[in-house]
């Protein structure tokens, strides 16, 4: 059986509301990606607080270096247009070593806490290079400035916008998880949201999204390894039966990326 | 007691150097930039080696990895179209129609970074793929193999993307790749129980692609080029050792040659200017095909007729086949570029490829001179014209080691399933 947007909208908020209620908005925080998933969890967050008439719960927004500008576009529009108070994560003791993509990071340069956690991943490398998306370039990029906000926030919970049918690694998630270091609580209250769902209730509740969909994004990730899909708006295409996250390294995209980058097609 | 009548196994250690040619191995050779492959061949042979048609990588290594030829093993290029449709998709290791050698004699295997084996399957053994792979977890086999190189920030390949504006970035990632690669080498050859041991050097094929040029003149990057052609050299010679303590059989091979570039070649632009092809949006390509084409080319020069029946907007009729096929190989023998002929030799399907997916074959092949690098693009200005490439490959002109004394002076990609089956049984 199938659930309505509708009931799938209040399984969502039952979520959040149990979350607000027992460990409070203040110790919550939302991953804010920009984009049209993390964006549909604000909304949701928002609908839930004006309800409960509580403040929202703060926002994170992490900037692994190489962010789009159409991203940054509606970050500031619905902070102004929503009252959000968000947090801009960045670990600049990487970025302010390099100019571009590629450039060499030399590990002794990096402080203390950078070291520390090159050390955690067993990197033994002395340089790297600068990539958001490598092994070594996601984990300081990403998994480092979110470890640093949550704990100097005194997070306990973090929400994010993950979703079941969004790639076959994420079936096993659950609503609630539980993560060690730092020890906070994972809620993931749109899990069973589908991509054609999370566009539905987008136009439904006119809820502002960035324009890189208009032009066939369908997942965005990091600039340098986020492509198009095709050249048609997201929620026009065949959400059933092609990926979502192919325009994220993934297939068909990825492949004819590489290839051309060879020389071929 | 029991030991000593156990027969010793026999073991195999093939190192494949994607597209280095046979001309400057033996140049290099000659030069004294590669002292260790100049020991190897005091002891063993260097044969010139023949590649796969077409002779690009997807083809040609699972010429290597089976034995066969196209027509029986079906890759005939990274992409292909479904069958009645003008969709292309990009045929990967469950598109191979023919065994390898290494699932056929089922040894315990290494099989690292061989193209055309995504996603990986389970063997006896340790597997990652190889280009075109896109997620290391899903290119490798166990999972424990997946969370070693995982560990050690494997990478499958270089990222070509920085030759747009970073070319040392580029030399830095080409050699840190490498690097990673070695070590993945080093630790499966020391850690896993194998009797068959593959590892492929994908790097130098990325380095000739934007620095050939620079191969054999005083150019820039003249120095990065041998240099990195050094490193290659002395991590032969440490394998070739360690296979030697292992009493092994030891083989390097590439899987096509490489020379400079004259000119690129765009073939559908040159069948659009003689009146065979008409494309409705050039940025689209074939899918916007006229019912009026009568043939259009795929990478990198496979030519097919635009036959009724085959294809959703074709006209061209099984009597006219033979005509059209004639009359287009004619005029592409006379093609010229400054007075020069483009093609070397035009292949017919039927002569060329041999067993049960021969008909998915292109209908010529076009194997062009030295210099001419013909491409299937749809969305070019002219029939000729550069960027930023550098190097083509070689059908005639990759190579073979084997640690053993052997007569034969020129081999073929598809007899190096036999020569490592042979030896392992």
């Amino acid at each position: 059986m199938s659930f309505s947007l509708n009931e799938k909208v209040e399984q969502s908020k039952k979520i959040i509301r149990e979350a607000v209620e027992q460990f409070g908005y203040e110790n919550i925080a939302i991953a804010w990606t920009g984009g049209k998933d993390s964006t549909t969890l604000l909304w949701l967050f928002k609908s839930v607080c004006s309800e409960l008439s509580i403040p929202m719960p703060k926002c994170m927004f992490i900037d692994e270096g190489d962010v789009f500008d159409e991203i940054m576009e509606i970050v500031e529009y619905l902070k102004k247009e929503w009252a959000l108070n968000v947090i801009m994560c960045k670990n600049i003791d990487v970025t302010s070593r390099i100019q571009k993509l590629g450039d060499m990071v030399k590990v002794k340069d990096l402080n203390e806490r950078n070291r520390q956690e090159i050390k955690n991943i067993n990197f033994q490398d002395d340089e790297f290079p600068f990539e958001p998306e490598s092994y070594i370039g996601n984990h300081l990029m990403k998994t480092v400035p979110m470890k640093a906000f949550i704990e100097d926030n005194g997070i306990k919970v973090l929400a994010t916008a993950i979703r079941w049918d969004e790639q076959e690694a994420r079936t096993e998630e659950t609503y609630f998880s539980r993560r060690s270091s730092p020890d906070h609580l994972r809620i993931h209250p749109i899990l069973h949201f589908r991509e054609r769902d999370i566009w539905d209730n987008i136009h439904k509740n006119s809820i502002p999204f960035c324009k890189l969909y208009y032009q066939g994004f369908r997942s965005l990730g990091a600039r340098c390894s986020t492509k198009k899909f095709s050249d048609i708006p997201a929620w026009e295409q065949d959400l059933e039966n092609t990926t979502e996250r192919s325009g994220r390294g993934q297939d068909k995209e990825a492949i004819m990326g590489q290839l051309r980058d060879l020389g071929y097609m | 007691m029991l030991s000593l009548f156990k027969k010793k196994k026999k073991k195999v250690v093939i190192i494949g150097l994607d597209g280095v040619p046979h001309t400057l191995l033996k140049l290099y050779i000659e030069q004294g930039l590669m002292p260790n492959f100049k020991s190897m061949i005091m002891e063993g042979s260097l044969h010139r080696m023949e590649t796969s048609l077409p002779e690009i990588s997807s083809v040609a290594w699972t010429s290597f990895m089976t034995g066969k030829n196209p027509g029986e093993h079906g890759i005939f290029g990274f992409m292909e179209l479904r069958e009645g449709s003008y969709d292309m998709y990009f045929p990967n290791y469950t598109d191979v129609k023919a065994p390898t050698f290494w699932d056929a004699a089922g040894v315990q295997s290494v099989i690292l970074n061989v193209p055309q084996t995504y996603p990986a399957r389970a063997l006896k053994g340790v597997m990652t793929s190889g280009f075109v792979a896109l997620d290391l977890k899903k290119a490798t086999y166990p999972e424990s193999a997946y969370n070693y190189l995982n560990s050690i920030g494997y990478k499958i390949d270089v990222n070509v993307n920085l030759m747009r504006d970073n070319i040392p970035a580029f030399f830095k990632d080409l050699s840190v790749t490498f690097e990673k690669r070695k070590e993945a080498i080093r630790h499966f050859f020391k850690n896993e129980d194998w009797q068959l041991f593959i590892g492929v050097i994908t790097e130098t094929d990325r380095l000739h692609h934007f620095f050939f040029d620079h191969a054999l003149n005083n150019g820039e990057y003249h120095k990065n080029f041998i240099d990195f052609y050094s490193e290659i050299d002395a991590f032969l010679g440490e394998i070739y050792e360690k296979a030697k303590k292992e009493n092994a059989l030891f083989l390097t091979c590439s899987d096509h040659g490489f020379t400079p570039i004259r000119t690129e070649v765009y073939l559908n632009q040159w069948l659009i200017a003689e009146g065979y092809l008409e494309i409705g949006d050039k940025e689209k390509g074939l899918p916007t095909i006229s019912e009026r084409s009568r043939a259009f080319c795929l990478d990198p020069s496979r030519i097919y007729i635009h036959l009724s029946g085959k294809y959703p907007r074709g006209q061209v009729k099984d009597a006219e086949y033979e005509h059209l096929r004639n009359e287009l190989a004619e005029k592409l023998r006379s093609l010229a570029f400054d007075s020069e002929k483009v093609a070397k030799k035009i292949y017919f399907k039927e002569e060329t490829f041999d067993g049960p997916h021969t008909p998915k074959g292109p209908d010529i092949y076009v194997l062009p001179n030295y210099g001419f690098d013909l491409k299937g693009a749809f969305n070019r200005a002219s029939v000729f014209g550069t960027s930023h490439f550098r190097g083509m490959h070689t059908h005639d002109d990759a190579h073979m080691f084997v640690s053993e004394k052997q007569d034969k002076v020129y081999a073929n990609i598809e007899d190096i399933a036999g020569i490592v089956s042979a030896y392992l049984q």
